[in-house]
């Protein structure tokens, strides 16, 4: 294509550019820029409070609480994306893991110990995994394993359950048992590349990018801005949607339902649907239901959680197509239910 | 590449900049003046600014625009291609206007704990949070009573409604009106939020306090601050054996920590 042998035949000198005056004039806008909506938030703040109506005024707490409290995992995934793809030398992770299918797919499973982040920071780095060249059904696998095996999630569900009830044991099993059979059943998919939204393929299809003369800096801060472009609309709106739900669905409709070993295990996994928290925090918000849910209910809510909820959907519909995530949603919602099941009925 | 669709490339790009340029700011700001702990637990706010400065390093190299080697060759791609169909482009345009608004919110809207409505929706004391082990007891110290908090207290409650434990217990707590579904002219509760990660996760609780007509003088939502001693409740309409009977209550300020751990 005519860009590209453009680009190739580009002057050379430029990517060796320092800052320019035409940079640094760029770098005082953007400082600028950035000043001037610090001043409006300060003078803004003083307008208040507001006394919107009391259920507007928590729709938009309960958004901006989910928005704040994402930021840093999001930012950190996007950081750790950029390592991936930019910063670390093409087949270092490739060359390390095993051949065979299965295996590699297992191995792939615990690089969450070495990325610690939870479900939204894995977004953009399972993405990155995939431009690096991994399968869709690896990085699948890599997207629903890592955020219950990272050490993060582990301390903190141990710290909040010890080992009672089976409940550590059966997040970190069902968690690999998950991502593992999800894995498997991607790929055996002919056409791996349908199950990507056609944006998302376009781009992995794209050559590595710091071959063609830019700066591994300046490659670092365009992947963050398109990172940003696509994550933040999908996070500002997951969000909304979550904040929208806890504001119309009374808790107690949620909590009655709580001692029947088939219909708590349900009841958890909507729970886990509609309140879109971390995997590194979950533990600790589901503690207090614990001794009023079953711990099978418990472990299938911190299962399904992670890997399913609003908020997430709407993150990951960026990169898959509507169809493979009501699948993803399917097949993982009745393997938690199992989850939880079995440890109802057998622990 | 066509014009237009670079155009549209910019667009999306600034978009981004834009959204994150208000969370970030929005967060470091609140970060700066202590209000961080309205949305998320005291625990994460270091791990929070340190990522917010990351993002504003970025958000100010972002402004450089992109050179023009690198990947201007992205495509024009089938999902771009039938954005042009009616449905999807409603879509679009519908989403970025409930995106910008959110982006305006955290940047003008003042910040604010939650209300009564989200204690009402959750019910106060419905969770079982208050059984995790607190700080009072029934063997604490005398005069020790009237340092224990709205939690302390809920927690109490709990565990026991013989009026006799609570004779010679003072109490003196704050928190905000929340009426009493089943007596809501009598009774009101003194309510907190109980917080495990992020304002989400909120879970009220409550102490009931007996005051006939309180609606005179104070309004749901409000921060009162209440003295007084536990008794059997005087209210027959109210589902709660035992009340707090205020010697007096007064309305204060929001505490600069309105929610509880």
């Amino acid at each position: 294509m005519a860009i590209e042998t453009e680009t190739r035949t580009g002057p050379p000198e430029r990517s060796h550019t320092r800052v320019s005056p035409a940079r640094a004039a760029w770098i005082g806008v953007g400082v600028v820029g950035l000043a001037s909506l610090f001043l409006i938030r300060a003078i803004t703040s003083k307008t208040g409070p507001w006394s919107l109506p009391n259920q507007l005024q928590d729709l938009l707490t309960l958004s901006i609480s989910v928005i704040v409290e994402s930021l840093p995992f999001v930012i950190l995934g996007v950081l750790l994306s950029i390592l991936v793809q930019v910063w670390l030398p093409d087949s270092w992770v490739m060359r390390a893991l095993p051949r065979n299918p299965v295996l590699r797919r297992a191995a792939i499973s615990f690089l969450g110990m070495f990325l610690p982040v939870c479900e939204c920071g894995n977004v953009p780095l399972a993405r990155g995994l995939l431009v690096k060249g991994f399968t869709v059904s690896e990085s699948m696998t890599f997207l629903l394993a890592a955020p219950i095996l990272n050490p993060i999630t582990i301390i903190t569900t141990h710290q909040a359950f010890g080992f009672d009830d089976g409940i550590l044991v059966a997040r970190l099993v069902g968690g690999f048992a998950i991502a593992n059979i999800l894995g498997w059943l991607f790929s055996r998919h002919p056409d791996q590349d349908s199950l990507l939204t056609s944006r998302f393929a376009a781009e992995c299809r794209m050559p590595d990018r710091h071959e063609h003369g830019t700066s591994r800096l300046g490659s670092s801060i365009d992947l963050f801005t398109r990172e940003a472009a696509v994550i933040m609309p999908a996070l500002f709106i997951g969000s909304l949607l979550a904040g929208l739900v806890q504001v119309a669905v009374p808790r107690s409709v949620l909590i009655g339902l709580g001692s029947n070993p088939l219909w708590s295990v349900l009841v958890m996994m909507l729970l886990a649907f509609v309140i879109s928290v971390c995997s590194n925090v979950d533990a600790f918000f589901i503690l207090p239901f614990a001794s009023t849910f079953l711990p099978g209910s418990i472990a299938a809510f911190l299962v399904f959680g992670p890997i399913i909820d609003i908020k997430m959907l709407s993150l990951m519909r960026t990169t898959f197509t509507t169809k493979t995530l009501v699948q993803l949603t399917v097949v993982v919602a009745l393997l938690s239910a199992l989850v939880g099941l079995v440890v109802n009925y057998v622990a | 590449m066509s014009p237009r669709h670079r155009t549209r490339r910019d667009w999306r790009r600034w978009n981004g900049i834009a959204l994150t340029a208000a969370t970030i700011v929005a967060t470091v700001w609140l970060a700066t003046t202590n209000q961080l702990l309205l949305y998320i637990h005291p625990r994460y706010i270091v791990f929070t600014v340190i990522m917010a400065a990351f993002g504003l390093v970025f958000l100010v190299a972002s402004f450089v625009p992109r050179s023009r080697h690198g990947h201007d060759h992205d495509h024009e791609t089938q999902d771009e291609a039938s954005a042009s169909s009616g449905l999807r482009r409603w879509i679009t345009a519908s989403a970025t206007i409930v995106t910008a608004a959110i982006a305006l919110a955290l940047v003008i809207v003042p910040p604010a704990t939650l209300t009564s409505a989200t204690a009402d929706q959750r019910e106060i004391n419905s969770t079982n949070v208050l059984d995790t082990p607190q700080s009072a007891d029934a063997v604490a110290p005398a005069g020790a009573s009237e340092r224990f908090t709205v939690r302390d207290w809920a927690s109490l409650l709990r565990q026991t409604s013989d009026p006799v434990f609570y004779s010679g217990k003072p109490a003196d707590v704050v928190g905000f009106v929340t009426p009493d579904p089943d007596d809501p002219e009598n009774v009101f509760y003194v309510s907190r939020f109980i917080i495990t990660c992020c304002a989400v996760d909120a879970q009220p609780i409550g102490v009931p306090v007996y005051l006939p007509d309180w609606t005179s003088s104070f309004h749901k939502d409000d921060w009162v601050q209440v003295t007084g001693g536990f008794e059997t409740n005087p209210s027959a309409a109210s589902a709660q054996p035992i009340a707090l009977v205020p010697t007096s209550t007064k309305t204060v300020q929001q505490p600069d920590e309105p929610y509880l751990y």
